[in-house]
């Protein structure tokens, strides 16, 4: 995309930015790429295959990119979701960084795919997307594509596990949790997971057991889930990372759904509309409670 | 007690300063209630992290009792507004996971309330009885429920 | 010896062995909500086995060295603490149709099993395990099993290795315990076996990992012996997240971590679980000082301990070249990419 090589060679060269923050053609594939040199910005792409969610790099906690200087980030709307939650949280001030909007028309499941995207190749997260232009952006480029096709994989499990009795459903996460190994990545790509240290790190006492067997693996995943309640940016990075293949975008898609019912919250690319949790209102549902 | 003789344990977390003091207005009372409630005293429900709740169940609780002040009572102004939130989402999504939520009684019970304390805790005892041991949970590591990675038991 | 098996007398094989009680570890199909994957598995029958299909996405590591193991329980009583040592759970098993990777990964790492400590947890289910790999036909980017001494139809570590021939496969024995196999369910194999009738594509595999990767092992020791700050150590870590999944999926990566898990107020378990320098706590002390405390220096210590420190030890890299830490990495680190540069890097330097 010419524009964005452009803009990048640009900000690097008036120092606006000291690192571009994107998209580059790898050898397997699309990959996140870190340029720091004018001349550099020729490596930049954008293309159906960009689906990983690059605010993950904009935590503080990654040292050596933080010392990159001030940065400029490569942004789709649910990736502007994630740094929105980043500024919402004081986690980056606004104008430490510079936001490079891409018009979106939908990625594939996997950064190596080539071919127009198709119900079966299309990620998870697109069909029906309404943020197809992000809304926070310092500048905002190329032209509208297409809306993408709808993937159905993710509703149809999702009601499939909304069929089955509670026992059976406990038998079903159970199954997938003996999988999980505990490699954590569905925690490090998580834009949201930008604690120093993670309640699985705690260990005087610890709450977490950690290891990989499926009753460890069911409560890390369970509180995941309750940390990301309402902050989650949907962008299934963490199904993406697992590399035992578990469908950890359904916990997050599932919570999303019982905030947006029972707070009337969507998470945004606002980051000042404030999240759900931490604030209450004194009419909230309590038909539950005895 | 069931045929099966099975006595079901409950973990309580509950607010010092309305249910806890309920609670203990009920023993004063001389109330009679079912004797399987362990109660774990906190501040406030807004310290009721809902990893507790997922520890009890882990560590072989067949169910849970959550209480404290009701709204708008809270000795801290708003932990229980927090907490009530928190409830909501946990209680919608451990349904998701396969836990039964009527494992799980959460109440509003106040420093007066001791009838409600001794009801709360006869309801619970009855209602888990009735849906039996739950040790599912803390028995996840021996479950051997697939031919996959042997996780070496 | 070279014998010779059909599709059919495999099958019946597989399912004897099975019925025989040995535990039987094969590739099959794994359905998942984002698409299916081979996947080595204990199977239960022969029909589940897939001895075709994509690269295998799981290692032998798993069987080998579980995720998690007990070590020992203990249970606290006013006399003291008694302890129950947890081996001798091995259970008799069979590999079939492994990547030769996966197998010559095992032979490696039984060198520092054995090394300051015999492993009586590793080596307990080495013993019980006979391995039987098939001979790839089929590769991908990502794979570069030649450039580390392996390669598609390399025999290391293999009890009895198979390859693929029209109608079924040739089967050769390699160990005694590979010929014990063979004698045992002799009944299902054929004695005569013609290497000629292998199936090309074997060759061509071969070939196409060829031109993936060709590095000098030894010119790249030698540079990272003596370039242990080289600037090029600030850029590989920069898309990488910490996460660990590239070890935990890689077949020679063996880091673990011992915990103490009670079960109860008097009794417990002693196990040791899977972990990985990648991430940022692997090396915190207990005054809070992290000598690897960024993503480049914990980069370059994997690099640095899989391609010098463990051949300098042992003799052997620590890689058998399967490419699973590319297909899994979820911010595209690609360890190919990262050794062209380090041998270009060592030839500009000599």
């Amino acid at each position: 995309m010419r524009e964005l090589k452009d803009l990048a060679r640009r900000l690097l060269e008036e120092g606006a930015v000291k690192v571009v923050i994107g998209y580059e053609e790898g050898p397997v594939g699309v990959r996140p790429v870190f340029v720091t040199r004018p001349a550099d910005a020729e490596k930049l792409v954008f293309n159906s295959k960009c689906v990983q969610n690059l605010a993950a790099y904009l935590s503080r906690r990654r040292g050596h990119i933080a010392r990159l200087g001030k940065p400029a980030i490569v942004v789709k709307g649910c990736d502007a979701r994630a740094v929105a939650g980043l500024i919402r949280e004081s986690q980056l001030k606004r104008e430490d960084v510079v936001m490079i909007g891409i018009r979106c028309g939908g990625v594939s499941l996997q950064p190596s795919e080539e071919g127009p995207l198709t119900p079966a190749t299309v990620a998870d997260r697109c069909g029906g997307c309404e943020s197809r232009e992000p809304k926070l952006a310092d500048h905002l480029l190329g032209a509208l594509p297409p809306a993408p096709p709808k993937a159905t994989r993710m509703s149809e499990l999702m009601a499939q596990i909304e069929k089955m009795p509670v026992a059976e459903r406990f038998r079903f996460w159970a199954e997938q949790f003996e999988r999980c190994v505990r490699c954590n990545a569905c925690r490090e790509v998580c834009p949201m997971c930008f604690c120093e240290r993670c309640i699985q790190d705690k260990s005087q006492p610890q709450w977490i057991e950690t290891s990989p067997h499926a009753r460890g693996n069911l409560s890390w995943h369970f509180t995941h889930a309750m940390h990301l309640a309402g902050r989650c940016s949907s962008c299934d990075e963490c199904q993406r990372a697992c590399p035992a293949g578990l469908p950890l975008g359904l916990l997050n898609r599932k919570m999303a759904e019982i905030v947006r019912n029972r707070f009337e919250y969507q998470v945004s690319d606002d980051p000042t509309v404030p999240s759900p949790i931490g604030a209450f209102k004194q009419q909230d549902p309590q038909e539950f409670i005895k | 007690m069931t045929s099966t003789g099975f006595e079901p344990k409950i973990a309580a977390f509950v607010c010092n300063w309305c249910t806890y003091t309920g609670a203990d207005l009920a023993g004063t009372s001389r109330i009679q209630m079912a004797t399987n409630v362990r109660i774990i005293r906190l501040p406030c429900t807004g310290r009721i992290d809902p990893l507790f709740i997922i520890k009890a169940f882990e560590r072989g609780a067949d169910g849970v009792i959550v209480s404290g002040c009701h709204p708008a009572d809270c000795h801290y102004t708003a932990g229980n507004y927090h907490a009530r939130r928190r409830f909501t989402l946990f209680n919608d999504f451990i349904e998701f996971l396969g836990i039964d939520s009527r494992r799980i009684t959460f109440s509003w019970v106040s420093a007066s309330e001791g009838q409600k304390w001794a009801d709360i805790v006869n309801d619970t005892t009855a209602r888990v009885r009735e849906l039996g041991p739950f040790s599912g949970y803390r028995d996840l590591v021996r479950s051997g429920l697939t031919g996959g990675q042997d996780a070496g038991t | 010896m070279t014998f010779s098996i059909s599709d059919s007398g495999l099958n019946a094989l597989v399912d004897e062995v099975i019925a025989s009680g040995t535990t039987v570890i094969a590739p099959a199909v794994i359905k998942l909500s984002a698409g299916e994957r081979r996947e080595y598995q204990k199977i239960g029958s022969a029909e589940k086995m897939a001895l075709t299909g994509a690269i295998v996405s799981n290692s032998l590591k798993p069987f080998i060295m579980p995720p998690s193991v007990p070590l020992f329980r203990y249970t606290r009583a006013k006399a003291g603490v008694s302890l129950e040592p947890a081996a001798g759970k091995a259970q008799a098993a069979v590999v079939i149709g492994a990547q030769a990777c996966d197998i010559a990964a095992l032979e490696i790492v039984d060198r520092v099993m054995d090394w300051d400590y015999h492993d009586e947890v590793w080596f307990e289910r080495r013993k019980a395990t006979t391995v039987i790999s098939l001979a790839c036909t089929q590769a991908d980017a990502s794979c570069f099993c030649t450039a580390v001494g392996s390669g598609p139809d390399h025999p290391r570590g293999s009890d009895v290795q198979f390859l693929r021939k029209k109608g079924g496969y040739l089967a050769r024995a390699l160990t005694e315990t590979g010929k014990a196999f063979c004698a045992k369910y002799g009944s299902h194999f054929e004695k005569v076996g013609d290497d000629a009738d292998r199936d090309p594509l074997i060759k061509e595999t071969r070939e196409k990992v060829e031109t993936n990767l060709k590095i000098d092992l030894g010119a790249i020791r030698s540079f990272l012996t003596r370039n242990f700050d080289h600037e090029l150590w600030n850029d590989f870590g920069l898309r990488c997240h910490g996460c660990g999944a590239c070890a935990f999926a890689c077949p020679t990566c063996h880091c673990f971590d011992i915990v103490d898990e009670p079960e109860g107020i008097t009794h417990g378990v002693r196990r040791r679980n899977w972990d990985t320098c990648q991430t940022a706590k692997f090396t915190v002390h207990a005054s809070g000082h992290n000598p690897r405390k960024d993503q480049n220096s914990r980069i370059r210590q994997r690099v640095m301990h899989k391609f010098q420190i463990y051949p300098e030890r042992f003799g052997d890299v620590l890689c058998t070249g399967c490419g699973r830490c590319v297909r899994v990495c979820a911010g595209g680190m690609n360890l190919l990419e990262i050794l062209k540069v380090l041998g270009k890097s060592a030839e500009a330097k000599s």
